[in-house]
């Protein structure tokens, strides 16, 4: 039967961050049959296309083992083996249960004995809860009180966090990607973008390889992106930084680098001239305390800012005077102190790091290295210009680019330093076919990296650090993951406790280490996208603490493994159901940068198949109830959760704070504001405009996506390649740490060093058996995991048709192993096998090829579910029930690198 | 005319989006695929090379599958498209025996991804599909939908929805026949080769490989 009215909807899919995608759904007289791309959106970079698992969304929606209607726990024991015993009930008792627990903590004290938040809140990975938590955001904001969300699921083990924190802070890049419409030469370590580079990335690079630019994957299998790539070079596992430091040796010892470096770069944007002392720390003018350059002209120190330098030097040793400032303000001054720029410290740093030490290191061979040395100073065109809307700006046309597991954990820093500093070697840094950041998450304003540089110590960009001070360190820790007394990088923004060591809840829950508060299970815990009991490490430990936590609401989808241990299910519209208005364009996330800016609509595109609700009415709803409405509304009006104010001098279209509003009324209201500030109010749409449209952009010039302009606009250098902010940094917390006789973070303040050198990375992963007992050759296999582009982020794990996708890309529901090393221990293709580490063994199907290093395991995303519809019925191994919550695995920023040591063998037939 | 595809190797990345978009623009019940990308991986450690490889039907000009068809359900159009008349095909699966690509599909039950229908299968199913042969058609329901003045290949709503929902433009529909069309001029440039050449059953899916 034809239908007899067919409806295409605007929407978007921000079920990873590299979006929104834009789409359509196709609406056939009331049912959503199909997804496809909005090619209305001419100025979108990928076409309007959304990929594979935006077309997942409709069977997202109409999925019949989705949870119906809110539920209540009947069963009091938790656990594994303890069925909940769900019973239905209505919307008004399931908030109303929520909202009596959350008024005993208003009435009882916000915080606990401990100090820690009594209100705990966890959501989403990879940064995609705020585009599908409405203005549930607002709610949390009226709250009034702290609220912790530092209990993880994941964050830290899965993102890119050491890019994170000090890509942020050289150059205002939480994420780095290449200029990839300009670069013509990409080092690839790990960096799987043609499957986490969203489509924007995943089109970028399709167009680069067709114009025949060359993309070097260096990565322990063949990933997709190696499998696109030029040339895949197998490395060890852990041991990218010994290669990164090898070129940096190549540049600037088997090279002559006053040729083929970009001398004026460093010279004025960086700072390689600074002086610096026989203490370590920059030598700075005695009365104004500003770091000293030698100007070879003058013959003589100079404070770095002075306009008149002819001759910056950035070899030799100089005799001067001034004062070290070193930790806690200590002053240590010198009549004439022997000082070098601190590019002669780095040039001598890097030279024991040769290009046959690292192959020994990392089983890359020394003429490969020399290899990508040369290529990449080639491609790099020191000297050359080009023309950006008008203005002329340096073109360096090489990238370097890291990926998950070797841009967190320990060696995540040395990695991002070497990186970052290879292109300030060159000038590649922030210019056209460079790295760029792409955006910002704990600088403000989070929407305009432009505007968030602003001047801070020593000519560098200003950083929001926490404290490390005597006076105003945070001894006692306000957030469970500690991000304001163990992490000054990560700052204490929105983002904060959720970016800092989010796994130490888990580890220290019940069993915390001497001198600290123990982290208490929250009196209520609202989680919401997210599944810790599969996506953190050590799931069984993460469950045996679940298991305490007194009360957990849980906007759910299905039926998942942390849900199972919640006593009230709420179940939210999803992606398909429910309002919200998202930036898009600019530059924002991964590769996703735009010659334009604006907003795109989420919205329902039928009517809910079930008894769902809009979290931004479950945000009013909650505020009602528990007398919140007016600083929820006021919330709202100054753009909390909606991404722009309903209030400026230049307009107002604000709610009413004394009532409650519809999710419609409260989106519409920030169309209009969307719209009249990015027309710069010229134009106002509404939200029955953009349910129709579903996006407004306005253009937004290239230029903006280089930081480069704007630092020489401010006179600001990057902060590289000397360290000594971090230095000093990590002197005054490991003063405040052992004030309070707290020394097992000893290890990690080791990180904070003006010029990291290598240290024996794999060694860390390899001593875990040890620390459980166990052997070390006992386990001579690293187990990786990969990107699945079919699942990673969407909660689809319980969608079959992702399943049909995902068994196309090869070993998607395999145990990939080295087929010659496979052979050696008796394992066939298809045969059942052990993967076993030293705290569990997991189960799986072997899949044997050539692309895998012989000493590597590789098991695609994270499974192992045993509560999820349909994904319990996959039978993948999970790394994550294999990797231990080990203090010795996180680094100072508070991340773990996802990888594990294991032996590998065949199972019985039926073994369980 | 002649519709046809060139497909550049160097752009895929085996990120199926082709394929689900397809499985969902045809409403195909689980397990049915007209068309995929086929990961494959040659060579022996290190040296190895993994290719993504979009398969689908190559509507042949000399198709194999057409003359062995018993009732003549099996059927190419002048434009080269080979399709499948539902209301004649006896589900003999001769046609798919005659295949040397594997491209053709037999729905023996509708199948539903929940065992029972979900409203968006049961609004997109096609019962005359059940029981009888399938293929991919060159999305000819939207290629034939092309008013005046639009072109399946440029416009992305009149072409096949495997090429218009590329991610990585790796593939380009268009008028074989016609030296000015998209797909004309990337065979002009790169000289594509097809896949079973020593067949000669005159392939339309052309690949670019370097």
């Amino acid at each position: 039967m034809a239908a007899t009215e067919t409806r295409k909807v605007p929407t978007y899919c921000y079920q990873c961050v590299a979006g929104p995608d834009l789409l359509n759904v196709v609406v056939q007289d009331g049912v959503a049959v199909k997804v496809e791309p909005n090619f209305g959106v001419k100025e979108h970079p990928a076409g309007g296309r959304p990929c594979v698992r935006a077309y997942g969304l409709v069977q997202k929606l109409y999925n019949p083992n989705r949870v119906k209607s809110p539920m209540k726990r009947t069963n009091p024991r938790k656990g594994r083996d303890e069925d909940p015993g769900w019973v239905a009930i209505s919307w008004d008792e399931a908030l109303d249960l929520l909202a009596g627990k959350l008024r005993a903590i208003r009435d009882s004290g916000f915080v606990d004995d401990n100090g820690y938040p009594k209100l705990a809140v966890t959501f989403g990975a990879g940064g995609t809860a705020p585009a599908y938590l409405g203005g549930f955001p607002a709610f949390l904001s009226a709250w009034g009180g702290p609220l912790d969300q530092g209990i993880g699921s994941g964050q830290g083990m899965k993102c890119v966090h050491s890019e994170h924190l000090y890509g942020e802070f050289w150059h205002r890049a939480f994420t780095v990607a290449p200029d990839m419409p300009n670069t013509t030469y990409v080092l690839s370590f790990g960096n799987n973008g043609d499957v986490s580079g969203g489509v924007i990335g995943i089109w970028r690079h399709a167009e680069a390889r067709g114009r025949g630019a060359r993309w070097i994957q260096f990565e322990p299998h063949m990933s997709v992106t190696a499998a696109t790539a030029a040339r895949w070079v197998p490395i060890k596992p852990k041991t990218d930084a010994a290669v990164l430091y090898a070129i940096l040796h190549g540049v600037l010892h088997e090279h002559e680098w006053q040729r083929v470096c970009d001398v004026d770069f460093l010279s004025r944007m960086t700072n390689a001239p600074y002086l610096v002392g026989p203490s370590g720390y920059y030598v700075r003018d005695a009365a104004s305390r500003k770091p000293l350059v030698w100007d070879a002209k003058r013959g003589a120190a100079v404070a770095f800012d002075a306009t008149d330098v002819e001759a910056y030097t950035l070899e030799g040793e100089f005799t001067v005077a001034g004062v070290e400032v070193g930790p806690d303000e200590q002053v240590i001054e010198h009549a004439a102190a022997v000082a070098r720029p601190s590019f002669a410290l780095l040039r001598e740093h890097v030279r024991p790091y040769t290009p046959e030490w690292a192959a020994k290191v990392s089983d890359v061979p020394a003429e490969t290295i020399r290899e990508v040395t040369r290529e990449y100073l080639e491609h790099a065109r020191v000297g050359a210009t080009m023309d950006v809307d008008g203005l002329t700006l340096p073109l360096r046309p090489v990238a370097i680019v890291l990926g998950k597991s070797v841009n967190n954990g320990w060696g995540g820093y040395e990695c991002c330093w070497a990186r970052t500093l290879l292109a300030a070697l060159v000038g590649a840094l922030e210019v056209p076919g460079g790295i760029l950041g792409t955006t910002i998450r704990l600088n403000r304003p989070s929407s305009n990296r432009m505007e968030s540089v602003r001047p801070g110590p020593d000519g560098f960009m200003s950083q929001p650090l926490n404290p490390t001070s005597k006076k105003d360190w945070q001894a006692r820790p306000t957030s469970r993951s500690a991000h304001k007394t163990l992490v000054p990088l990560v700052s204490d923004g929105s983002w904060s406790g959720a970016l800092s060591p989010a796994q130490l809840p888990w580890l220290f829950m019940g069993d915390p280490p001497p001198k600290w508060p123990e982290p208490t299970p929250p009196e209520v815990w609202i989680v919401g996208r997210s599944n810790p009991a599969i996506s953190c490490w050590d799931t069984d430990l993460v469950i045996s603490k679940l298991k305490r936590f007194p009360f957990v609401a849980a906007f759910a989808y299905t039926q998942d493994e942390t849900n199972w241990f919640a006593d009230v299910l709420l179940p939210d519209a999803t992606d398909l159901e429910a309002y919200q208005l998202f930036r898009v364009g600019a530059t924002k996330y991964i590769e996703s940068y735009w010659d334009h800016q604006g907003v795109a609509l989420r919205q329902p595109v039928t009517d809910s198949p079930f008894d769902t609700r809009d979290l931004t009415d479950v945000g009013t709803e909650l505020s009602r109830r528990l007398g919140l409405l007016e600083r929820y509304n006021e919330a709202l009006n100054r753009g909390v959760a909606l991404g722009v104010p309903l209030k400026t001098p230049q307009y107002d279209v604000s709610l009413e704070p004394s009532r409650a509003h519809t999710s419609a009324e409260i989106w519409d209201r920030a169309c209009r504001a969307a719209t009249l500030a990015l027309s710069k109010g010229s134009e106002e749409r509404d939200l029955a405009w953009f349910s129709e449209h579903g996006v407004f952009l306005v253009p937004f010039s290239r230029v903006n996506w280089y930081l480069h302009p704007e630092m020489v606009k401010k006179g600001l250098r990057y902060e590289l390649p000397y360290q000594e902010r971090l230095k000093r940094i990590g002197e005054e917390l490991r003063n405040r740490l052992h004030e309070q006789d707290i020394r097992w973070w000893d290890t990690q303040l080791e990180e904070y060093s003006a010029l990291p050198p290598w240290k024996d990375f794999p060694e860390i992963w390899i001593d875990i058996a040890r620390r459980n007992g166990k052997k070390p050759e006992d386990y001579p296999l690293w187990l990786l995991t990969s990107r699945s582009m079919q699942y990673s982020w969407g909660s689809q794990a319980s969608l079959p048709i992702m399943a049909d996708m995902a068994r196309h890309v090869k070993g998607h529901f395999a145990v990939m192993l080295n087929a010659k090393m496979a052979a050696l221990h008796g394992i066939a293709d298809g045969d059942e096998i052990w993967v076993e580490s030293p705290i569990g063994k997991q189960r799986g199907v072997a899949m044997l090829r050539a692309g895998v290093r012989p000493d590597v395991v590789v098991a695609i995303g994270q499974f192992a579910h045993w509560a999820t519809p349909v994904a319990s019925e996959l039978e993948m191994p999970n790394l994550n029930a294999l990797e231990p919550i080990d203090l010795s695995l996180i680094d100072a920023t508070g991340s773990g690198s996802d990888l594990v040591r294991v032996k590998v063998y065949r199972a019985r037939h039926g073994e369980r | 005319m002649r519709w046809g595809m060139v497909i550049d190797l160097r752009k895929c990345v085996g990120c199926q989006t082709c394929t689900i978009a397809c499985h969902e623009e045809n409403a195909l019940p689980p397990g049915i695929f007209w068309r995929h990308v086929v990961d494959v991986e040659v060579g022996d450690y290190p040296d190895v090379r993994r290719t993504f490889l979009p398969m689908g039907c190559q509507h042949c000009a000399e198709p194999p599958c057409v003359p062995v068809c018993p009732t003549g359900a099996s059927q190419q159009r002048p434009d080269g498209i080979v399709f499948v008349q539902y209301d004649m095909c006896i589900g003999c699966s001769y046609c798919e025996m005659a295949c040397p690509y594997r491209a053709r599909h037999m729905i023996h039950d509708p199948g539903w991804y929940f065992g029972t229908p979900t409203p968006s299968e049961q609004a997109a199913r096609d019962p005359d599909r059940h029981g009888v042969m399938s293929k991919c058609t060159f999305c000819k329901h939207r290629v034939d939908k092309a008013p005046a003045g639009a072109t399946p290949g440029v416009d992305p709503e009149y072409t096949p929805v495997c090429v218009s929902s590329c991610i990585a433009n790796a593939m380009h529909f268009g008028d074989l026949d016609d030296p000015g069309s998209n797909v004309s001029k990337l065979r002009e440039e790169h000289r594509p080769g097809v896949l079973l050449e020593e067949l000669n059953l005159k392939p339309s899916l052309f690949y670019i490989t370097e």
